[in-house]
């Protein structure tokens, strides 16, 4: 705990008491126990009261102290925003919008419902257009492909009028804030998308482009879905090196797709930097496959230990590095399988060793929606893992060529007369 | 230069002289004084200096020297210093090694390409075996030129955008010795891993996982190779060296007169004698 928040402490409790000790006359709700040195007549009737409330199970709105959200978190539920709103929250009677006393402000959330309105107005029309569209027979309206052109334009200006309806609201912004929004409504997946398109989508792609992910293992990649990846615990950074320890046991991955829908996936790992002594270069193994895993924007957690036998192709490698290997970038992909069809995954063994992720994306016309990264290289644990996974190679130690320099040849003799 | 600044005085004057034939005012003198009302005072002044306003108006060309330049020494020659030999140092499909230096220059007319790399001088070195290959590459840049090295000498570069790149693994593999084994904590908890009664016999093994405080107490001196290739004790050790031989120094009191005029007098003595010595 830090000073600041020691010295806060007693400070938050005082609120937090006076905010429950619900005191008649004031309308909020809330009272505040003066700072005096005296004795605390109206107050020391609540003293036990509160401390009853104390062991009770904290809200996930209002919990502030490191024990409650403890509480909480192993409870499964995450604490709500900021620790800063939640202990703003404590000292509000939390009003709905509607009864907030601001003139101003309800004003301007008369304009914005007036304007939300017109907008779901537009969408009926623009409902009841598409369907006389579709009804339409094609020979009118200017052939199949026009016809399909313009169902595709109507449906998009449809999706963003949705979007127009409710970006203005408050009330979503909020929780959208909180992370208590409904990935199923479009607003929130658009705001998610947002989001992530700020700071996390340009990051894996630097990483990626950087550590030359791509093109050395796909040819291109276009990033549409957040994936996260985490060991157990520990949350794995794009290109992160992470302990063989760690990754010994499988991964968590938590794919976020922002538009509508459930598919299929097909999940890779795909190490590129598997030292060949004899061709003097590098080649590709395969630490995971797994085909046919549903996700949709609601769903987005594939454990990668958990998932059904016969899904999964090639089960966890943990990666390894020999000693005195370069680094292996050990990327993970996610592969959109298309029009939710299902790959047979016991078609033929796929080979862990010179796996090619371009030719079987090619031959299963996979399209990458998502990648991930870490990095992993010799350390204490490395020869205990790949003792535990029966691997060979642990008591190898690669080192640099030396550099032959190459013959000297003597200038003519006129040189150095 | 100077034309400019002569010539708008002049075409002023020679203006004014085609009006004031018609005016006949007596402002036709005054070219930079132009304006009519004060011109009647301005010609009684100039009048008196003997300066006739009905002299014909000839503008006086005046040449300015700026500040000096010096023209012999030194001064615009000495451009012609000795050469930096700089220029190409392998030429294309000419066979590099690492470190290898391709080309010379000053500034990047050249950037490193495939291969290769650009050290502090803007001089381009190779890092990989291979055949030199100067090229352009659009999708980069489109103005830049770039020196590369490919592995077979039948390749092109630039290399197509969307492929895998070429790498070489340029290592050996070599076994870890069982001695290295034992020196490395990541084996120690492997079983087989180290051959423990090879161990035990040879005398190969230095243990330098024993920096715990007890280790060192009634075991002899063991000596592990330091930087600056010296077999030595650390320094911790050796500062330690006092406690060990149980060396044991009063605690210095402050302000205690006695023990100061004592050491003053020690200090006096063995001044005295190193001076009879010096003699």
């Amino acid at each position: 705990m830090s000073g600041c928040k020691r010295a806060s402490k007693p400070l938050a409790s005082l609120w937090r008491q006076g905010a429950k000790g619900s005191c008649p006359n004031s309308t909020l709700g809330v009272s505040f126990r003066s700072f005096t040195a005296g004795p605390a007549r109206f107050d020391e009737a609540n003293v036990q009261s509160s401390k009853a409330d104390n062991s009770a199970f904290p809200d996930p709105a209002t919990a502030v102290t490191p024990s409650e959200e403890e509480k909480l978190i192993k409870a499964g539920i995450l604490p709500v925003g900021s620790r800063r709103r939640r202990l703003a929250l404590q000292t509000t009677a939390n009003i709905p919008f509607e009864q907030l006393p601001y003139q101003c402000f309800q004003e301007a959330r008369k304009v914005l419902q007036a304007d939300r309105e017109e907008k779901l107005k537009q969408i009926e029309s623009e409902r009841a257009r598409i369907a006389k569209l579709q009804s339409q027979d094609p020979a009118v309206s200017g052939g199949e492909v026009e016809k399909a052109r313009r169902l595709r334009s109507m449906q998009n200006y449809l999706e963003k009028l949705k979007i127009l309806a409710d970006i203005n609201d408050p009330l979503i912004k909020k929780r959208f804030e909180d992370g208590q929004g409904d990935m199923n409504r479009p607003i929130y997946r658009y705001l998610a998308d947002k989001k992530w398109r700020e700071y996390q989508r340009p990051l894996i792609v630097q990483r990626i482009t950087q550590m030359n992910v791509v093109p050395d293992i796909l040819p291109h990649l276009d990033p549409v879905a957040d994936v996260r990846l985490a060991f157990r615990r520990h949350n794995i950074q794009p290109g992160q090196f992470v302990d063989s320890r760690v990754s010994e046991s499988p991964a968590r991955l938590k794919v976020q797709v922002f538009d509508k829908g459930e598919r299929f996936v097909t999940v890779a790992v795909v190490d590129p930097d598997v030292p060949n002594l004899e061709k003097d270069s590098f080649d590709y193994r395969c630490h995971f496959l797994a085909a046919n895993i549903p996700i949709s924007p609601t769903s987005t957690s594939i454990p990668l230990s958990r998932l059904s036998q016969d899904s999964t192709i090639l089960p966890w490698l943990p990666p390894f590095a020999q000693k005195g290997s370069p680094y292996h970038r050990l990327s993970v992909f996610v592969l959109e399988q298309p029009n939710g069809q299902k790959i047979e995954t016991a078609q033929k063994a796929v080979e862990r060793d010179g796996f090619n992720l371009r030719s079987f994306a090619d031959k299963n016309s996979l399209k990458p929606i998502g990648a991930h990264l870490f990095r992993t290289q010799w350390d204490e644990g490395t020869a205990a893992v790949m003792a535990r996974a029966g691997l060979e190679g642990a008591d190898i130690e690669l080192r640099r060529k030396r550099v032959e320099p190459l013959p000297y040849k003597k200038k003519d003799g006129a040189r150095y007369r | 230069m100077l034309l400019p600044r002569v010539g708008r005085p002049c075409m002023r004057a020679i203006a004014q002289r085609a009006t004031s034939q018609t005016s006949s005012s007596t402002s036709s003198y005054s070219t930079f004084a132009p304006a009519p009302q004060r011109s009647s005072s301005n010609s009684a002044i100039l009048s008196r200096l003997n300066w006739a306003p009905s002299t014909k108006i000839s503008p006086s060309l005046i040449f300015s020297r700026n500040a000096s330049h010096a023209q012999s020494g030194r001064a615009n020659g000495a451009k012609d210093g000795p050469g930096k030999r700089l220029g190409a140092k392998k030429t294309g499909e000419q066979y590099v090694i690492p470190g290898n230096i391709i080309f010379r220059q000053r500034g990047t007319h050249w950037f490193p390409g495939e291969n290769c790399g650009m050290g502090r001088d803007h001089t381009i070195f190779s890092t990989a075996h291979g055949y030199v290959k100067y090229y352009r590459d659009p999708l980069k840049h489109p103005k830049r030129q770039y020196i590369g090295v490919v592995f077979d000498r039948k390749d092109t570069l630039p290399y197509p955008q969307h492929a895998a790149r070429k790498r070489k693994l340029g290592m050996n593999a070599l076994p870890i010795t069982d001695a290295a084994k034992a020196l490395d904590p990541g084996f120690a908890d492997i079983e087989g891993a180290v051959d423990h009664d090879l161990v035990a016999k040879g005398n190969t093994v230095v243990d330098v996982r024993r920096s715990k405080k007890s280790a060192r107490k009634g075991r002899p001196m063991q000596l592990e190779l330091r930087p600056g290739y010296m077999y030595r004790e650390a320094n911790w050790e050796i500062g330690r060296a006092a406690e060990r031989a149980g060396v044991k120094t009063p605690k210095f009191k402050r302000g205690d007169r006695f023990v100061a005029w004592r050491k003053l007098g020690e200090r006096k003595l063995r001044n005295a004698e190193r001076r009879g010595l010096k003699r």
